[in-house]
């Protein structure tokens, strides 16, 4: 008897307590933007009252989650292609929210920072170049004094937007990449050790000697790694860095703004640079949801890519750059509920 | 004579020697864990981290959510599993030799070696999919499945120490078959059982993989159970692989409290052990 008293105490708490904010919101994927997001979220929900939770499952897993309808929002590192979106019940759309750099991070003492080619990444990665101090990296950094180590390889062994970005980079700036490896989230890497997450890549390269791989920016500059000088198809060394990643983005941008980034013809644009996107459904009248809440969604969308966007640069991520911004407000007004637009 | 005597002596103490130092290997992992979580995890821990919300990267917060997810979770989850267990242990311990018992038995068997990660992918086809929505409820499903072989299989053995005698002797005073069972052998195996349901607990406590895609996490504190709820072990993971040193920090807070809560959980086995236990 005393049992099921508390038991009913208990489900009258959970349902009083549980029922009491009925706008909110849930999306889950890209590990990259979660820091930004929680601090979004954290803020808007002290301005608004709406909560937001959002879960960093992975890019692949976001895109997964979207078309299956278990979430309001996914986050992806990596646009959808045409194919994978014809799997969703609906029309999804792409909006970008900010700016990442992935960096070329290395574990050899020398005096000064490694300048890189697209050559030299795509012939270390291919398992062509294999000395520190071969002639093609020497002669691109006469002013260091390269070891006769060998290069440890290090990229992820997981799924990842990172590795999208920079087999995408790859692929671009190396025929052969493209022919025999191409382009994903994850691939058959010829050579090299592979990490779990940008934390489990980032720790590899710090402990082993002559080690070399690629990690989120944030991820090498919170942990003091050196970062290499890239060369873009413009012919200048750029130095990743906010600014530089932002410049990468000044280039034509499609009005569903599924774009590639890397490799940027942005004359001081850093070269493997990409956007972060939240995906969404076009048609927000779907399964249920009301008015108010499609109208609340697109509120906050709208706060993240605006007001919200003095939040990235504390976080070490580049914010939206005016042009497209201006494609995410053309994307934000096609939202629409039953038909209509939800905004003008 | 003398001499094949002492060279007897000397394995034998040699063979002492070698396994006792066996066990101490086995503890010094464990002892190191234990002192390194508490080196790193001590000076993260005040009432401030233990009652408040996690906030975002660059403000103090806390893991109160996650404790309060926890343990619903954990509550929930056994809720379901326990009396499924008891009476499927009940049933494999009264009617051994029935074909259905053996049955069940090494489906018992199989359920213990399926993967954690598989058992929350089923329940996030079973539950989350056709609802939805990730949500509580889902993870303390998978949870539940997890704890369900650990308890049918200590009951089982727990009520075979009953001796037959004190079944006989009730059935013999005419109490009904299901009143023996329920008032006489399960209470005198009981130490036993609660201390198999204890141990389950702390065992689920600690997963991750069953819970990435069912209770999902929250930064918010939930107490709906068909709404997405956070947990201490999904807490760690996050902030353990995250670039921040201050989530790392706190990463290892959390798991301190985990430690603590499924040592409580241990000790609290142990003493109902002594304490219950009736010997024949």
């Amino acid at each position: 008897m005393k049992f099921k008293m508390i038991l009913a105490a208990f489900l009258m708490i959970i349902s009083v307590k549980g029922y009491a904010n009925d706008i909110g919101f849930v999306g889950a994927g890209s590990t990259f933007a979660y820091p930004l997001y929680s601090k979004m979220f954290d803020v808007y929900h002290d301005m608004t009252g709406i909560k937001v939770n959002y879960q960093a499952v992975g890019s692949g897993a976001g895109q997964r989650q979207i078309i299956a309808r278990a979430i309001d929002f996914g986050g992806s590192d990596a646009f959808m292609s045409d194919a994978q979106m014809s799997k969703a019940p609906a029309k999804l759309l792409h909006i970008p929210t900010a700016l990442g750099a992935v960096v070329m991070t290395y574990n050899i003492n020398v005096k000064g920072k490694l300048r890189l080619t697209p050559a030299i990444i795509a012939g270390i990665y291919l398992g062509k170049i294999k000395k520190w101090n071969d002639m093609r990296i020497k002669s691109i950094n006469p002013h260091l004094n390269l070891p006769a180590e060998n290069i440890v390889v290090v990229h992820r062994s997981d799924g990842s937007g990172t590795t999208f970005i920079f087999t995408d980079y790859l692929s671009k700036i190396s025929k052969d990449w493209k022919k025999n490896i191409g382009r994903d989230t994850s691939v058959a890497w010829p050579v090299g050790i592979g990490g779990k997450g940008n934390a489990g890549v980032a720790g590899l390269i710090k402990q082993i000697p002559g080690a070399f791989g690629y990690v989120e920016l944030i991820y090498a500059s919170s942990n003091n790694m050196p970062m290499g000088y890239l060369r873009n198809s413009y012919g200048n060394f750029v130095y990743p860095s906010l600014a530089s990643v932002t410049v990468a983005a000044n280039i034509k941008i499609p009005a569903d703004t599924r774009v590639s980034l890397t490799d940027t013809a942005s004359p001081n644009g850093y070269p493997i640079a990409g956007m972060t996107w939240l995906l969404v459904y076009q048609e927000q009248h779907y399964l249920g949801r009301s008015r108010a809440k499609a109208k609340a969604f697109v509120k906050l969308i709208w706060w993240m890519t605006h007001a919200g966007q003095k939040y990235t640069k504390p976080l070490e991520y580049s914010p939206l750059p005016k042009n497209v911004v201006k494609s995410v407000d053309n994307i934000l007004q096609s939202m629409t509920y039953d038909g209509k637009p939800i905004i003008r | 004579m003398e001499k094949r005597l002492k060279i007897r002596q000397i394995q034998d103490k040699l063979f002492t020697v070698i396994v006792a130092l066996f066990s101490i290997a086995i503890i010094l992992p464990l002892f190191f864990i234990i002192f390194y979580i508490v080196r790193n995890g001590a000076a993260e821990i005040n009432w401030h981290f233990i009652t408040s919300l996690p906030k975002p990267v660059g403000e103090t917060g806390g893991i109160s959510n996650a404790i309060v997810g926890t343990t619903e979770l954990i509550g929930i989850a056994a809720l379901i599993a326990i009396p499924l267990a008891l009476f499927t242990g009940i049933y494999m311990k009264e009617f051994e030799k029935s074909k259905l018992a053996a049955v069940v038995s090494s489906l018992t068997d199989l359920l213990q070696g399926v993967p954690s990660i598989v058992i929350g992918i089923v329940c996030y086809l079973w539950i989350v999919l056709p609802l939805r929505s990730f949500s509580a409820l889902s993870g303390s499903v998978a949870l539940a499945i997890m704890m369900l072989p650990m308890i049918i299989k200590s009951t089982y053995h727990s009520l075979k120490l009953v001796p037959d005698s004190l079944k006989e002797a009730s059935l013999a005073l005419g109490t009904p078959y299901y009143r023996t069972v329920m008032k006489v052998i399960v209470p005198a195996a009981s130490s036993g059982i609660i201390t198999g349901i204890i141990l389950s607990i702390s065992r689920v406590a600690g997963e991750t993989a069953p819970l990435l895609f069912t209770a999902f996490g929250n930064p918010f504190m939930n107490l709906n159970v068909t709404k997405p709820v956070n947990s201490l072990p999904l807490l760690i993971f996050n902030y353990a692989t995250s670039p921040f040193s201050d989530w790392q920090k706190q990463a290892w807070g959390a798991s301190l409290i985990l430690i603590i809560m499924v040592s409580a959980l241990n000790l609290l086995s142990k003493i109902m052990e002594h304490k219950w236990k009736t010997t024949y």
